[in-house]
């Protein structure tokens, strides 16, 4: 079974996000990009199955600007097999990422499909559910735990209050929450062996879909800062002040 | 001169200070020792001066008073150089703990003694700057107590010691004279440089109260790599080759036995299946692709030489901080085992050959302690950790380490290393400073610190007896 990953090159985790001075973006200028961390799971999820002998083929896509391709090897030195890079410098919107992934479906024909539930830089947790419509496969969000047997696949899902575990048939679609598995480190041998590993580039136009934004972003500002505490004197007028001042009681 | 009545001591520090005099058990056990466990605290009082007048007037104090101040910073010592064992003031600087002004032109700003490591981190990145002095320590420690002890830690191997990030300092001496040290000059040359005679004098000669520091140019893409090696011998190999390509940022070794503290008390994972006995941490500013791929081709040519069997490298900040973790965790997960900590070094080129002796040292002395090795190995320094066994008591073990001491410090004069690297002399290493110290240039110390403190005011006691 092939298993067709898709990673988003998005803001790294641990870099502190700066508005632009002209509120257009946050600026991107000299800062440390990394892999999604939610698609670092997908990729070490789909390697895992290869390990077992569940998948045979591990694709991995990524869409995005011709850097994107740093993603891509890291995901090849982790074990994926071979590399899409879909080229657009348009910052290109959840549905039609789920189109350009829809395309690659359609050309690779995995048997599974995992991504991310979502990329840190814009929190949609969309582009999952919008390729299971368009595919018109069976998905599972927030995967905690994936077993693989015949043609059908066991997701635990994490929700509200518990857990919740579906069987989908193949193909399927299954985006992945933070506790389904702790992705390893690329080893160095294994980013030597990536280099030769076969990444294919296309454009949106080659698969015939059009990535011009719907959306217009009018501004972006950081959130207001917190004020800073106070300390009261008494219950009385912590009371007071709960009541008459933040009026929470 | 006798020693006034604690009354006596106790309302003139109350004169000399607007802020806290503490006498209470709690205080002394908190402010009274640096990390240290060997000895008890018992201090006469706790005071925190807001100013260097208020430092001075303390110190005016003592002399005329007779009684005896040991500075305290924050007391993340690990030679109880901040230690009050027996009715002295301990001066806390945690009230005077301000960033004063900074000049983007010098790119220097200047603190008083009590600014957090890691507050002068926070500023100086804020700044599009960086001060490069860190350690595990840093978000406790202060940076009084860095300069007292020249702190050195992680990134030594790139940006040197805290004394080479000092331009100027104002400090108090044991005689109560506020003095202002080289101005914060680049060139000075007025005969002796009597700055770096405070920087390391873990608070013998006076107390620094303000101190400007110099900051660096903020590195750029820095990245981590991991590497496993098959047998230690050739971490000297592995360090040249890399030397000889990249300017290092950091150079660190752990062993096996190190990192597996690490991982069972943290939530860091192993950087690869495959065991090695010993690893080595690199780092270094990836700044261009060909930088990536000297690394990677320096990599190659170390497995295929046999000395390195596997290796990672960082992919994100995230995983940057995740390696890091499994060097600077180490002291904090081996704290509870009671660690006897040696912080010892040579020069670099003599690292493998001395470490070998020492081991085949305490191997043989202590067959049924639990050794741990890690450290800055490209500066030469290695921090040798004895674990307590569980079932022996603290005196006792105790008395067994300072037993074999006097071997490994006879093999650390014999290689012509130091008895501590960077974590200072303190109460604990202070008879052993011979094997590093011959007995005429101790007679000089003791020379210098009588000039500035001829009443022996200051942490008597500490690194040198009068």
């Amino acid at each position: 079974m092939k298993v067709l990953v898709a990673v988003k090159r998005v803001i790294d985790y641990n870099v502190k996000a700066r508005v632009k001075a002209d509120q257009t973006g946050v600026d991107l200028s000299n800062v440390k990009m990394a892999m999604n961390p939610f698609c670092e799971i997908a990729v070490e999820e789909a390697v895992r199955l290869k390990e077992r002998g569940v998948a045979t083929e591990v694709v991995v896509v990524s869409i995005g600007p011709k850097a994107a391709q740093e993603q891509i090897r890291t995901a090849l030195a982790l074990g994926a097999d071979k590399g899409v890079h879909v080229e657009t410098d348009v910052e290109v919107e959840a549905l039609a990422v789920a189109k350009l992934l829809k395309a690659v479906v359609e050309k690779e024909q995995p048997g599974l499909i995992i991504l991310g539930k979502q990329s840190i830089d814009t929190d949609n947790n969309q582009t999952g559910q919008m390729l299971a419509a368009l595919c018109g496969y069976g998905q599972a969000t927030f995967a905690s735990e994936v077993t693989v047997s015949g043609d059908k696949v066991e997701v635990t899902r994490e929700v509200d209050g518990g857990l919740r575990t579906v069987a989908l048939k193949l193909p399927a679609i299954v985006t992945t929450d933070l506790r389904l598995n702790e992705p390893r480190y690329a080893s160095l041998p294994n980013i030597m062996k990536a280099k030769k590993k076969p990444l294919e580039t296309v454009s949106p136009a080659d698969l015939g879909v059009d990535v011009t934004p719907r959306l217009k972003t009018l501004k972006v500002v950081e959130p207001a800062k917190r004020s800073a505490g106070i300390k009261v004197a008494s219950v009385e007028e912590l009371v007071s002040k709960l009541k008459n001042e933040a009026k929470v009681i | 001169m006798t020693t006034s009545s604690s009354d006596a001591i106790l309302s003139a520090l109350r004169q000399a200070v607007t802020g806290k005099v503490l006498t209470d058990a709690d205080a002394f056990q908190q402010y009274g020792r640096d990390w240290t466990r060997k000895h008890e605290p018992a201090p006469l009082a706790i005071v925190f001066p807001r100013s260097t007048e208020e430092v001075q007037a303390v110190v005016k104090a003592a002399n005329e008073l007779n009684f005896k101040l040991v500075p305290s910073g924050g007391r993340t010592g690990l030679s109880g150089g901040a230690l009050a064992t027996s009715g002295e003031v301990v001066v806390a600087m945690d009230a005077m703990n301000k960033i004063h002004e900074f000049n983007s032109a010098d790119r220097t700003v200047r603190c008083d003694a009590g600014v957090i490591t890691k507050q002068l981190q926070d500023f100086a990145w804020e700044q599009g700057l960086y001060y490069p002095v860190d350690f595990a320590s840093a978000g406790s420690s202060q940076l009084g107590g860095n300069l007292s002890t020249n702190a050195g830690g992680i990134k030594v191997i790139r940006w040197g010691m805290s004394r080479d990030w000092v331009a100027g300092l104002k400090v108090v001496t044991g005689k109560g004279d506020v003095l202002e040290l080289n101005k914060d000059l680049v060139k000075n040359n007025t005969g002796y440089d009597l700055r770096h005679l405070f920087i390391g004098a873990e608070g013998t000669l006076g107390f620094i109260t303000e101190a400007t520091m110099k900051l660096a140019r903020r590195p750029k893409n820095l990245s981590v790599l991991v590497l496993g090696l098959s047998h230690f011998s050739y971490i000297m190999d592995v360090l040249s080759a890399y030397t000889n390509a990249l300017d290092l940022t950091a150079f660190e070794f752990f062993s096996h036995r190190a990192m597996g503290h690490v991982l069972a008390e943290s939530d860091v994972s192993a950087p690869f299946a495959e065991e090695a006995p010993y690893y080595a941490l690199l780092e270094f500013e990836a700044l261009t692709d060909e930088t990536m791929e000297t690394a990677m081709g320096l990599f190659e040519q170390c497995v295929e030489a046999g000395w390195v069997v596997d290796g990672v490298v960082s992919q994100s900040e995230t995983q940057l901080k995740n390696l890091w973790r499994l060097r600077e965790g180490i002291s904090e997960s081996i704290a509870k085992h009671t660690p006897y900590k040696n912080d010892i070094a040579v020069v670099p080129s003599k690292v493998p050959a001395f470490l070998n002796k020492i081991d085949a040292i305490v191997s043989r002395e202590y067959p049924d302690f639990e050794i741990i090795w890690f450290g800055h190995i490209g500066d030469g320094n290695l921090h040798l950790n004895i674990l307590k066994p569980a079932a022996l008591s603290k005196d006792e073990f105790f008395r067994r380490c300072e037993q074999v001491n006097t071997m490994v410090f006879e093999t650390v004069a014999e290689f012509r290393g130091t008895i501590s690297a960077e974590h200072g002399v303190g109460l604990l290493k202070k008879d052993y400073l011979s094997y590093t110290r011959c007995p005429a240039e101790i007679e000089y110390l003791k020379g210098i610190k009588r000039v500035f403190d001829p009443n022996n005011v200051m942490n008597p006691g500490k690194v040198i007896d009068l």
